[in-house]
């Protein structure tokens, strides 16, 4: 195990380096991370007005999606544009090499991506919250339980971001089937509305479903708008997602590597 | 001796999808799909022994690349058994891997936007080299490739010759005791070949690693493969010394002439094939064991200023062998 960290910490500093070459790229990409949020902060606060909408007032969707500009920023998924390239083309055949497994080092990418990128989205963040100024429903209990929901969050995001990169060893189109996970993240994760939001009926998909928890649950931990049914229901989801998710990585990953052709090199 | 690499019926197909061009088979396609299987590699057997230089030779498509993709670990076999080190490749052992290296002539494992060293320095790291291992295997590559300042240059602006330079030393860093190169002076210029040629020959003999090589370069064969095995459309053709082959597959030799005056073709042509180079010089392709007496024929005969006789040139002996396995 100490020569995988050793290893990984070797990559994360590689790839942070990497990173810093391309650093207006890098900024143009986080802004995309500020912009799709503030759009929906933008059309939430003039259709709440000054009425309530599921119990959000325009304050709460204020503070919802500042939240959710630093929770989508960090569970997010680049596996299928960083590591299904690789397969498609055949490169991933030096990291096959490595004493190491390779999602170790698609860890790091992950990492270093969004460690360079915070360096550039933080003061912005910092900034937005000044100008805005929404009040905090939450207290140090919500807090504390963000930190777990987070972390759960973005390991979630990762592997099924890794599920759909592995499925580029039986399709040259694995972006096509990416779609179906972003436009379940867009519907029911709480992004194009928060969930305790949604009608009825779409709301219980959205809590059966994984979308909600490698995205929205977070958010919503941290904000208090969960009751203590709510929550514990909300972790034993994540961890069952991540568990599920975790199970179809091993087979796809042991399925896929027979397949792999390392073409052209 | 021990083998380093045992390959028994080693058997690799590939399903590839198939269509026509053109629109209407486009169309069909999205219906109904073709796939045709490429036997890529179709039983072949073989064993190197610790410390031996084998040269993997065939023309492309034979099969060379996706044996040594199996044998290194990349690929899964449809077929067969190998065993590397005494590790089965697909398994990718932590040990297996800390122990071979598999280098290909084209951009590969370098980070191509960072100076060699960074690559280097992770290589360290996930192979576990403390701080003296790596010390004294970084700098005997750096001798040994005249690498200077090069790793501390971006990737990207290096040269293909300096890449690859580069990309041998971080192959290389771990002090693999088995090294599959596939085509590792591709590309490069004469003095660049001379060069890596001269270091693998090196690295061999300071270190007795055992040394599987494809190449399309004759001279890289001859300089380093005493043992040479010939596939063609994934089966083995020719398994033996070098030396061997061109004795099996290559019965004449070629004698080039320089006369002191010009002579009249005719009383060439009695020796063997003529080719004419100009009114003074020839060759003459003539039967091996008829050689001997030919040219003492023609000293006695024939006004002969200078005389040489040659086998044939390496790349027309592998080019019969594979007309001969054609017919």
């Amino acid at each position: 195990m100490r020569q995988i960290l050793v290893g990984f910490a070797a990559f994360t500093r590689s790839e942070l380096a990497n990173l810093f070459q391309y650093r207006a790229m890098m900024f143009l990409y986080a802004l995309w991370d500020v912009i799709n949020p503030i759009i929906y902060l933008i059309v939430w606060s003039l259709v709440a007005g000054e009425r309530q909408i599921s119990g959000f007032s325009r304050d709460d969707f204020v503070m919802y999606y500042l939240v959710f500009m630093v929770v989508s920023h960090l569970a997010l998924a680049i596996e299928v544009y960083t590591f299904g390239p690789l397969i498609e083309r055949g490169q991933l055949s030096p990291r096959l090499l490595r004493p190491i497994h390779p999602w170790w080092h698609a860890a790091a990418v992950n990492i270093s991506y969004k460690v360079v990128n915070l360096i550039m989205l933080i003061p912005v963040w910092i900034g937005l919250f000044l100008v805005l100024r929404p009040a905090f429903p939450g207290d140090w209990m919500t807090v504390a339980l963000f930190v777990p929901a987070l972390a759960a969050a973005v390991v979630l995001s990762f592997l099924v971001g890794s599920l759909f990169a592995m499925l580029a060893f039986w399709t040259t189109r694995s972006f096509s089937f990416w779609q179906i996970w972003t436009s379940l993240l867009f519907l029911l994760g709480g992004q194009v509305a928060p969930v305790a939001v949604l009608p009825g009926f779409v709301r219980d998909v959205a809590v059966a479903l994984p979308a909600r928890y490698a995205l929205g649950f977070p958010v919503e931990v941290v904000l208090g708008q969960l009751d203590a049914g709510e929550l514990v229901m909300g972790f034993a989801m994540q961890a069952g997602w991540i568990a599920l998710a975790a199970l179809a990585f091993a087979f796809v990953w042991r399925s896929g590597i027979k397949r792999y052709s390392a073409v052209g090199a | 001796m021990t083998a380093d690499i045992s390959v028994r019926n080693l058997v690799k197909h590939y399903l590839v999808p198939v269509r026509e061009g053109g629109l209407r088979a486009s169309i069909k396609g999205v219906f109904k799909r073709r796939h045709r299987r490429v036997r890529a590699v179709d039983g072949i057997s073989f064993e190197v022994a610790k410390g031996e230089i084998v040269g993997f030779l065939g023309p492309n498509g034979a099969g060379k690349t996706t044996a040594l993709k199996v044998l290194s670990g990349l690929l899964y076999p449809t077929d067969g058994e190998v065993a590397v080190l005494g590790h089965t490749p697909w398994q990718r052992r932590r040990d297996f891997l800390s122990r071979m290296t598999l280098i290909m002539g084209q951009r590969q494992q370098l980070f191509w936007d960072l100076p060699g060293i960074d690559t280097f320095l992770v290589n360290k790291a996930v192979f576990g080299l403390d701080e003296p291992t790596f010390e004294s295997s970084f700098n005997l590559l750096s001798e040994m490739l005249e690498l200077g300042d090069l790793l501390y240059k971006p990737v990207r602006q290096l040269s293909l010759g300096e890449r690859m330079k580069s990309e041998l030393a971080a192959g290389l860093l771990h002090s693999p005791s088995v090294l599959f190169l596939d085509e590792p002076t591709l590309g490069l210029d004469v003095t660049m070949q001379q060069r890596i040629r001269q270091f693998i020959k090196d690295y061999n003999a300071a270190t007795g690693a055992t040394i599987l090589l494809t190449s399309h370069y004759m001279a890289d064969v001859k300089a380093l493969a005493e043992r040479v095995i010939v596939i063609d459309q994934g089966r083995v053709l020719y398994d033996g010394l070098l030396q061997g082959l061109v004795e099996s597959y290559a019965p004449h030799k070629t004698i080039t002439l320089h006369f002191e005056q010009p002579v009249d073709v005719k009383d060439l042509e009695r020796y063997g094939e003529v080719e004419r180079i100009d009114d003074l010089q020839f060759r003459v392709k003539t039967a091996k064991d008829a050689a001997p007496g030919a040219t003492a024929r023609l000293l006695a005969d024939l006004p002969v200023a200078d005389l040489s006789v040659e086998d044939p040139a390496l790349e027309d002996v592998i080019d019969q062998v594979f007309r001969t396995a054609a017919e």
